[in-house]
């Protein structure tokens, strides 16, 4: 068993037309036994600016307790937000710092940046950022993630049309994966405004 | 090398010619064994290595009517899913049962096996075999193979001349009667329904919704259990098959969810669906 | 007040073991920061590796949990020396075990205006271990006044990776132009290094290295130098399976240098469907759903503008 499976997540974040989608799932387990079917595993850091951190469940509450920190000190100093990008290479600098100890944790990132321009991006445990364009995925049910999200991604979406596209490649990745699944968390962002739906999903 | 289990038969081998069909099928079929220096030591990599996922619920019960056989219809490789719509539920023979965990190979050749035994002896003796008779052949060949590797943990149920009938085997070599089982990942869940809701004088009816109800409940804390719930029912004249996947049609469904909203697991298990029935059940 | 049981330092004094540490070792053990009563590894600016959560994961690896594994780019990098410079190649797969994570990923680095790197290994590690080593060599150069020298370059990178004794896995071919003219090295992860007139790297270095031992010579031209470097990673990538995708280039020269980003895609996606999959709005149950409209950020301009 790897421990990235102990718990059980699936992440995913997809691009639209100046909005992006950042969707995961509910369920929190210790292997195979469902304890939870509401856990929230996508985090606000400011009002365009999410991260969704899949992996071992308490290395990705401490990681994010480090991170909302790390951010406050950032807005104290600068007195804004942060941009996607230097939220991304925070991110990666804090998993680095553990390169020989990580935390168990695979983040995804996606906010809108200068000119509400989407940005998405993920990592492994120590850090490696993957910048894409279009949509990126993690968690045990990454490889199903990766067929769906391959075979259902257009470019230039509007916001609904993102909502269903990413939503179903989610239901049926999770469909596939025994550890995640058990209802999903969908966030819409777009400049003007947010988008926060919870999916009606098989619950077995 | 061959471990030779010929002498677990309960009767006569056909003698046909060499390498006649009869002889093939009737012989008790056996493998081959490895030439390993520390045989023990094969044996405990072997496990490991074809140690398979017992991803399942599957649960039987006596009760005043019968025996009540249900499951769910799972089959997951790790975390990975690889169906939704097995038949964890094996029909041996008209008025017998068979339950899957464990291997599904194992389950399924063995049962297989079983059945050719079953109905030989109703040959040989003119008369049905009875459960205890069943299982007991199917402990006698697991057991002859312990620890070589086979994961079966299967419930036989049925219906002989003495009534209905329920044993519990496994590949260690167990084999027990009772009158309440639960087999695999998902049996603690379908056991804390069961044991709350049983009763002896239920009417099929409300037995087969207890065992519905009980497996649903089971795929929903485990992750390795899911799909739909088959539930079958024995009585004096065979098993007949209450629910399942093939069995419930588009209508039905819909008319069963007009009348019972809180139990509608033949098909998908929802959110609200959930919520309602946990109220229920509270 | 609870008391500490370490012993509370001076402010001198934690000032004074902070810069020995960092002068002696990359790796601050930060003890000090204990005196604090916080997260010592919350905002150091001193960096260097943390090794807290090591003995609680070395626990469960003696548990059976299996060890994570991490991005790897299984690479084919290459690098040549041609008439007027140095030219180095790359292709852009990465990949997590046996999934392709990146299809079009950036395997050279830049290291300083004259510099760039290619990296092959753990992800992680050869993105860090060159961003590292650029921003020092962005300081000296701030500090001398002076173009960076790629030997520069390749000793901050060897002794870094040495000092790690092979487990900060980066393999890498540095290249570049400086004063002394063009300079093509490779670094093995353990931290000893070649120098040679053409160079690969990766799990896809034998495929491209039979291409450059086949058809390299001295005095290439440009334009030749570009095209053995594109059929080396070309090679790479249809020889090896850890390498694929495309080719990136890096051509540099005296005072000049060009980055070919896709310099040649190979495999195109070819089953691309015209219309894509559709899906009709509303179709996906919903339990709840909450809109948050975001404000306009107002800029507020009062009289003068302000002074920075």
């Amino acid at each position: 068993m790897s421990i990235f499976e102990y718990n059980g997540s699936a992440v995913v974040a997809m691009v639209g037309k100046n909005c992006f989608a950042l969707a995961s799932d509910r369920r929190l387990g210790v292997q195979l036994q469902t304890l939870a079917t509401d856990f929230q595993k996508i985090y606000k850091i400011h009002d365009k600016l999410y991260v969704g951190l899949s992996g071992l469940a308490t290395d990705a509450q401490t990681l994010y307790q480090r991170l909302v920190f790390r951010h406050k000190l950032y807005q104290l100093r600068e007195e804004r937000g942060i941009k996607p990008e230097t939220f991304a290479s925070l991110v990666s600098a804090l998993l680095y710092e553990k390169r020989f100890g990580p935390y168990f944790c695979q983040p995804v990132i996606a906010g809108l940046g200068e000119d509400d321009k989407p940005f998405i991006c993920t990592m492994d445990s120590i850090g490696a950022k993957e910048l894409a364009k279009d949509f990126v995925v993690a968690g045990t049910a990454s490889e199903s993630l990766y067929g769906a999200c391959e075979s259902m991604y257009k470019p230039d979406m509007e916001p609904e049309e993102l909502f269903e596209t990413v939503s179903q490649a989610l239901l049926a990745s999770v469909d596939r994966d025994c550890l995640s699944g058990w209802g999903g968390h969908v966030f819409i962002v777009t400049p003007s405004q947010v988008i926060e739906r919870t999916l009606k999903a098989r619950m077995d | 090398m061959k471990l030779d289990t010929s002498g677990l038969e309960t009767f006569a081998p056909f003698h046909g010619a060499n390498g006649d069909l009869c002889g093939e099928l009737s012989s008790v079929p056996s493998f081959s064994l490895p030439k390993a220096d520390n045989f023990d030591d094969f044996q405990k990599k072997a496990v490991q290595m074809v140690k398979p996922a017992k991803g399942t619920t599957t649960l039987a019960f006596i009760f005043k009517e019968g025996v009540i056989v249900a499951a769910d219809s799972r089959a997951s490789m790790g975390g990975y899913i690889s169906s939704q719509s097995v038949k964890k539920i094996i029909e041996i023979n008209p008025y017998m049962l068979g339950t899957m965990a464990g291997g599904a190979a194992d389950c399924q050749f063995w049962h297989r096996n079983l059945g050719i035994k079953c109905r030989l002896h109703e040959l040989a003796n003119k008369r049905r075999i009875s459960v205890t008779g069943a299982s007991k052949l199917l402990a006698n060949i697991l057991y002859s193979y312990r620890g070589m590797g086979l994961s079966v943990g299967t419930m036989i149920a049925g219906w002989d001349e003495t009534g209905p009938g329920l044993y519990y085997v496994d590949s260690e070599g167990g084999r027990l009667k009772g009158t309440r089982f639960s087999v695999g990942s998902g049996s603690p869940y379908a056991y804390g329904v069961l044991d709350n809701g049983y009763r002896y004088d239920m009417s099929v009816e409300e037995a087969a919704e207890l065992a519905r109800r009980s497996i649903y409940h089971a795929t929903f804390r485990d992750g390795a259990s899911g799909g739909v719930a088959s539930v079958y029912y024995v009585g004096p004249n065979g098993w007949k098959k209450l629910s399942g996947d093939d069995h419930l049609s588009k209508k039905d469904v819909s008319k069963k969810e007009k009348t019972r909203p809180v139990r509608c697991i033949g098909y998908k298990l929802l959110n609200h669906v959930l919520r309602t029935e946990f109220l229920v059940d509270g | 007040m609870r008391s500490c049981s370490i012993p509370c330092r001076s402010r001198e004094q934690i000032a004074s073991v902070s810069e020995t540490s960092r002068t002696s070792n990359l790796v601050s053990l930060r003890r000090t920061n204990l005196a604090f009563g916080m997260d010592p590894s919350a905002i150091d600016a001193k960096g260097g590796f943390s090794f807290d959560l090591c003995r609680r994961n070395a626990m469960l690896m003696e548990k059976g949990v299996q060890p994570p594994s991490f991005r790897k780019t299984g690479t084919t990098i290459v690098g040549l020396i041609f008439k007027d410079g140095v030219i180095l190649g790359a292709d852009t797969r990465a990949t997590e075990g046996p999934i392709v994570c990146d299809k079009n990923c950036e395997k050279i680095h830049y290291m300083a205006p004259n510099i760039y790197c290619c990296g092959a290994g753990t992800a992680a590690d050869t993105e860090a271990v060159t961003e590292m080593v650029s921003s020092q060599l962005q300081l000296h150069r701030y500090a001398t006044g002076r173009e960076s020298l790629v030997v520069t370059a390749l000793t901050m990178l060897k002794s870094h990776l040495f000092s790690y004794q092979g487990h900060v896995s980066a393999a890498l071919v540095l290249g570049g132009v400086d004063v002394t003219g063009p300079h093509l090295h490779t670094i093995y992860p353990h931290g000893s290094t070649d120098t040679l007139p053409f160079a690969t790297m990766g799990s896809g270095s034998l495929a491209a290295m039979a291409v450059f031992e086949a058809k390299y010579r001295e005095g290439l031209t440009r334009e030749e130098g570009i095209n053995l470097v594109t059929e080396a990673v070309c090679s790479g990538i249809f020889n090896d399976l850890g390498s694929g995708s495309n080719v990136d280039v890096c051509v540099i020269t005296k005072g000049h240098k060009e980055y070919l980003r896709n310099h040649r895609m190979p495999n195109p996606r070819t089953y691309v469907s015209s219309k894509g999959f559709s899906f009709a709005k509303g179709q996906t149950e919903i339990l709840s759903s909450k809109v948050t409209l975001l404000k306009e950020r107002v800029v507020a301009i009062e009289g003068d503008e302000m002074e920075e």
